[in-house]
Parts: C-alpha cells; structure tokens; sequence
C-alpha cells in the first residue's frame, strides 16, 4: 500500500509540471496563476503569425534532421565495426567513442566554440551546431544500434554472399533491412535530442536562434509566457508521438528479427 | 572420378595461431566428403577457405582445375549450409529459397517459382512456401537453408556442422535424408562435423584432422579398423590398448603382449611401427568376447575377472580384468539367447583374435 502511494506521488512529481502546460496554453490571462479564468486558443494563434519564432522553428527542423541523419550514419558503422569486425583495441575505442554521452554539454559547447571562432576563425551558422550535436547524439545512436546489430547472426550477411551478393549487396539486401527499424528509432532518438538542446544551441547559434533559445529569449518578456505554454504543449505531444513510434518499431524489429525483447530504451 | 576440389600445401595463420598446417587434399566430384575433428581442429576453417569466407596463408585451392586465390565467395561454384541457418527471417520461405536467383536475368518470374516450387518438394517442404521465415522449426529451417543452397545447382555443397541443432532422433532422420538428397542430386558434398558416428554413417570418405593437420583420410571401414596412429585410434569409436614388445619385423612380425602373450601378426596390422621396440597394441571391444560354461573355442583364450557389468538390452558392456594387466578390457557382447549375463566379480574367459589387433607407437 505505502509502496503504490510512493509510486503515485513520484508520477505527480514527474508529470505534474507537465500536465500544467497544455492548461495554462488554453487559459485565456496573461498570468500564470491559478484560478483559470477562460479557455481561449490565441496563444496558439499567436505562434502562427510570429515570424520570428518560425525562422527558429526552421532552423531547430533543419539542424535536428541532419542531426539525425549524420550521427545515424555514423552510428550503423560504429555499431556494425562493434557487432561484426575483429582489431586490436576494440574494446578501447568503443568506450572512447561512448564517451560524449557522460560530457558535460557546457564543455563541448565551451571548447567547440573556442575551436571554430578562436582557432579556425569561422563563423557561427547552424552547422557549427549540427556538428556539435552529431558529437553529442552519436554515442546514443550506437547505443540503439549495437541492439540491432547484435541480435544479428554473423552468417547472414556471408549467406548472402554465398548465394552469390558482393559485400555491399550483402549488406544492402539483409542487413539493412533487419537492422532498418533501429535506424529509424535511432533517427527519431537523434532527432528529438538535437531539437531541444539549449546549451550548445546557446553558445554555437550565429545571428538566428534556435527554438530553444529563441523560447529562453521570449522568458524574460511576462506577456509572452502563455505563447511559450503553447509551444511547449505542441512540443511535448510531438515528443511523445516519436518516441512512442520508435518504440514501436524496436519492438516490431525484434519480432522479425525472431529474438525475444529484452527491455530496450524505453 | 575426377578431382574436383584440389588443396595443396594450405597453411592458414591467425597472428601466431597455425590454424591449418600443410593441407594436401583431393576431393573427388559426387563424392560424400567429411571432415571430423576435435572442436578447435581447423575443420571449419578449412571449409571457409574452399567457401571463399577465409583466405589461405599459402598453397593452393583450386576448384575444377581453377585456382581460387583472390575469387571471392559470391563467385565461387561452392554453396554453404550454415551451423546456425542463416534463413533470412525478414523473407518469406520462398523469397529465401530464390535469394539466389534474384541475379539471374535470364529466367522469367514462373521459371524462378517453378525452381522454388521444385527445390522445396525436394527438401519435403511442398507448400510451405509462403510462411514467414522466423516460425520454422529447427529441422524445417535446415530444409530451407538446404533448398536455397541446392536450388543454384553448386559444384559443391559445404555443410558447417548441419545436424548438431537438432534433438537425436531429427538428426538420425536427417542424416538418412542428407545422404539420399546427396544420391538424387549427385552434387559433391563436404560435411564438416565433430560427430565421429554421423560421419562414419554419411560419408564415401572421411578426413581426420587434429591441431590443422589431417591425422588420416580414409573411407569408413579403414578408418575404424585400421587407424593409421593412436591419436585416430583413440578419437574413432573405443578402443583398448596393450603394452606390447615388438621382438622382431619381417613378413610377420612378432610381439610379446601384455596379458596376451606372445603372438604374430601381418605388416598390414602395422601402420607405425617399423622395428622392434616398445609400442602398443589396439584392440576394439566388439573384436573381443567371453567364454561361457559349455561354450567352446578355436580362438585364444585369456584367464580374468568381471570388473563392471553394463546392460543395454541388445548389448552388454563388461569391464575385464585379465591377468597381469592393471586397466580393465572393455568388451562389448551382443546379447544371445541362452547367454547369462556374467555378475561382477566372476571370473570369465576373455576370447581374442590377433588378427584383429593393431600396432601402434
């Protein structure tokens, strides 16, 4: 009994904060404060005509795809290096590259800006953050990955061969279509990531914001706050929507893969 | 029968590992080919570097008369069936089975299903085209891998360990499928095993290999009846073995045994030994017997006492003690009407032929 009631404060504690979002994004007052006094949808239509907000919208939309995509690539190679290749250190150097997932994110933000302004002497644009945060997703990308791969059996790829594919063909007619569900929740994982880090965001973004730190600028305006509800409600139901597809592929991976679940990221 | 596969001299090294030392080898074309070891004996890899999987440190592969070096597996007339499958479990059986002929621009749709249809019948598994991979069972999934390798009409059929996944009785059926498969197809087949009986049963003939090296090649019979050394003698079925003093070699040679006496036999009884000295003799438990009350014998006779009793029904397995020898004979004896089956401690006649003895070192 004291156990179920420990579990049901420590679910309000977690999603209490976030459960407030979408009732103070419909409330219809300037105030963030408790009575409501109407239900009112201008915040959300406040978001549409912004313009600002949509330049940063775009920019956070474009950095997190190719976020997803490049430390995605990165990761299927360092998972499959893992799951399948023999060479000395390899122990090492999986550990080595797991590393940015315990970095602080101050650190990196800090040193890479030092390196591209100090160093190189290039400006800040959106790929100064997407390389920032390929480094910072990748780790979890091999972390979805190696799953995949590993489940694999080693033989699959020479049965291909075998049966008369190159290496490449191989790899293109059965490993990457056991392995495909991983990609895209390890896409969707990179993804969601890299859409709303602030901290690299902050210290990397040239003249145009991310939406993150396009939002941390709105904070300092009070009138502004319900407009800041309101996106924060669309971003919350958008995470929710992709890791809940990612899941679901996992899942739907490993059923064709024929092994059993073993838990996974979520 | 022509040669088919040729290896001449193949050494494989893992860094300081000496996987495969100084393999000679003729595989011959329809032939039933094994090779049985120890786990750790380089018999897998030998046939990953006829597969193409493993290059060779030095010597020669050649199939038909074709050195290998520098083909890699997909170019290679060898297909694989491997230990653990590998059925593809995102396809359907027969998207399995026609994997290979997906490159074949030269059949239609119907000619490619016609094949299919054709390989699966020949695998008995009519109709089973059209289930999803990953819910066969383990013996249906070594019918697809066996499908999808023999529907490309290979030169030669490299089996890794084929039958080892399956429960007893599976695999005693699968054996007799396997060879009956390998008739009707007439295509050579390497089976590589660790299981001394499924190649005996299987194969025309059987290479013995030890630490990479081939200890003997011979058919069946040979192999079991005349090991070319004790390392074979001791790795195919149970043997016994007898301190023995070799006097003097010639046309025959004669011996002294321990517990047996002096005796003679022929040099084809030799395949070690050339002179005289110290060696051993080997003789199978079936090749011995036991005398009972009544029963009488022109062959030798060897005074002893039952040492353990093991009864299976259609065999009895005794331990003997004969005298002046310290380790027990192990005798096997076929169950015969109006035998008694001898308690321990009783004392018993061993009976025992030279003929069936070999010296080794």
């Amino acid at each position: 009994m004291s156990l179920r009631i420990y579990a049901i404060a420590y679910l309000i504690f977690l999603y209490a904060p976030i459960a407030l979002l979408p009732v103070f994004a419909f409330n219809d007052a300037t105030i963030i404060a408790f009575p409501l006094s109407g239900f009112t949808t201008n915040w959300f239509g406040e978001l549409w005509t912004n313009t600002s907000l949509h330049t940063a919208v775009k920019n956070s939309v474009f950095i997190a795809v190719m976020t997803a995509i490049l430390s995605t690539l990165l990761g299927v190679c360092a998972a499959r290096a893992g799951a399948m290749a023999h060479f000395p250190l390899k122990a090492g150097i999986m550990g080595f590259i797991m590393l940015p997932l315990v970095l602080p994110e101050i650190i990196v933000a800090v040193s890479l800006l030092v390196v591209v302004v100090q160093i190189f002497d290039l400006g800040l644009s959106n790929w100064t953050i997407i390389s920032a945060h390929v480094l910072i997703c990748t780790p979890f990308c091999i972390a979805i990955l190696n799953g995949a791969f590993q489940n694999l059996d080693p033989s699959m790829e020479e049965a291909a061969m075998d049966l008369g594919e190159t290496r490449f063909g191989a790899f293109r007619s059965v490993t990457l279509p056991l392995v495909m569900p991983g990609i895209i929740s390890s896409m969707l994982i990179a993804f969601t990531i890299s859409l709303d880090e602030f901290i690299i965001a902050f210290f990397l973004s040239g003249v145009s914001p991310t939406m993150p730190v396009y939002i941390w600028g709105l904070l300092r305006f009070p009138a502004s706050l319900p407009v800041v509800m309101a996106l924060g409600t669309i971003l919350v139901a958008l995470s929710i929507l992709l890791l809940t597809i990612a899941e679901i592929l996992r899942r739907r991976g490993m059923a064709r893969a024929g092994v059993a679940d073993k838990g996974g990221f979520l | 029968m022509t040669a088919l596969i040729t290896l001449e001299g193949v050494n494989k090294h893992y860094g300081d590992y000496h996987a495969l030392r100084d393999i000679d080898l003729t595989i011959d074309e329809g032939e039933f080919f094994s090779l049985l070891g120890p786990s750790g004996c380089g018999k897998t890899t030998l046939l990953r570097t006829i597969a193409g999987f493993e290059s060779v440190s030095s010597g020669l592969v050649a199939i038909s008369g074709k050195d290998m070096a520098g083909v890699p597996a997909n170019l290679r007339p060898t297909n694989m069936v491997f230990q653990s499958y590998a059925i593809f479990p995102h396809l359907s059986v027969a998207d399995n089975v026609a994997f290979g002929l997906r490159k074949r621009t030269d059949l239609n749709k119907q000619a490619k299903e016609a094949l299919v249809a054709d390989a699966l019948d020949m695998v008995g598994l009519d109709g089973y085209g059209k289930r999803a991979a990953h819910a066969l069972s383990g013996g249906q999934r070594q019918r697809v891998a066996l499908a999808r390798a023999l529907i490309l009409k290979p030169k030669v059929l490299l089996l890794d360990e084929p039958l080892s996944a399956l429960d007893k009785k599976m695999r005693e059926q699968m054996q007799v499928e396997l060879m009956r498969l390998q008739r009707h197809v007439g295509i050579t087949f390497i089976l590589v095993t660790h299981d001394q009986e499924e190649a005996l049963v299987m194969s025309d003939r059987i290479a013995v290999m030890f630490e990479g090296h081939i200890g003997q090649l011979a058919d069946a019979e040979t192999l079991y009846r005349r090991p070319r050394n004790r390392q074979v003698a001791e790795f195919i079925g149970k043997m016994n073995f007898l301190e023995a003093d070799v006097t003097a070699m010639g046309d025959t040679i004669s011996l002294q045994v321990q517990g047996l006496g002096g005796l003679q036999i022929t040099p084809e009884q030799s395949p070690e030994v050339s002179e005289a000295g110290q060696a051993v003799v080997g003789i199978r438990p079936e090749t011995l017997g036991i005398l009972f009350e009544g029963e009488t014998t022109d062959r030798k006779l060897a005074e002893g006492v039952v040492d353990e009793v093991v009864y299976y029904g259609d065999m009895t397995y005794y331990d003997v003690r004969i005298t002046g020898v310290e380790r027990p004979l192990n005798i096997a004896m076929k169950n015969i009407i109006g035998q008694p089956v001898l308690d321990v401690g009783a004392p018993a006649q061993v009976i025992w032929d030279e003929r069936s003895l070999v010296l080794l070192k």
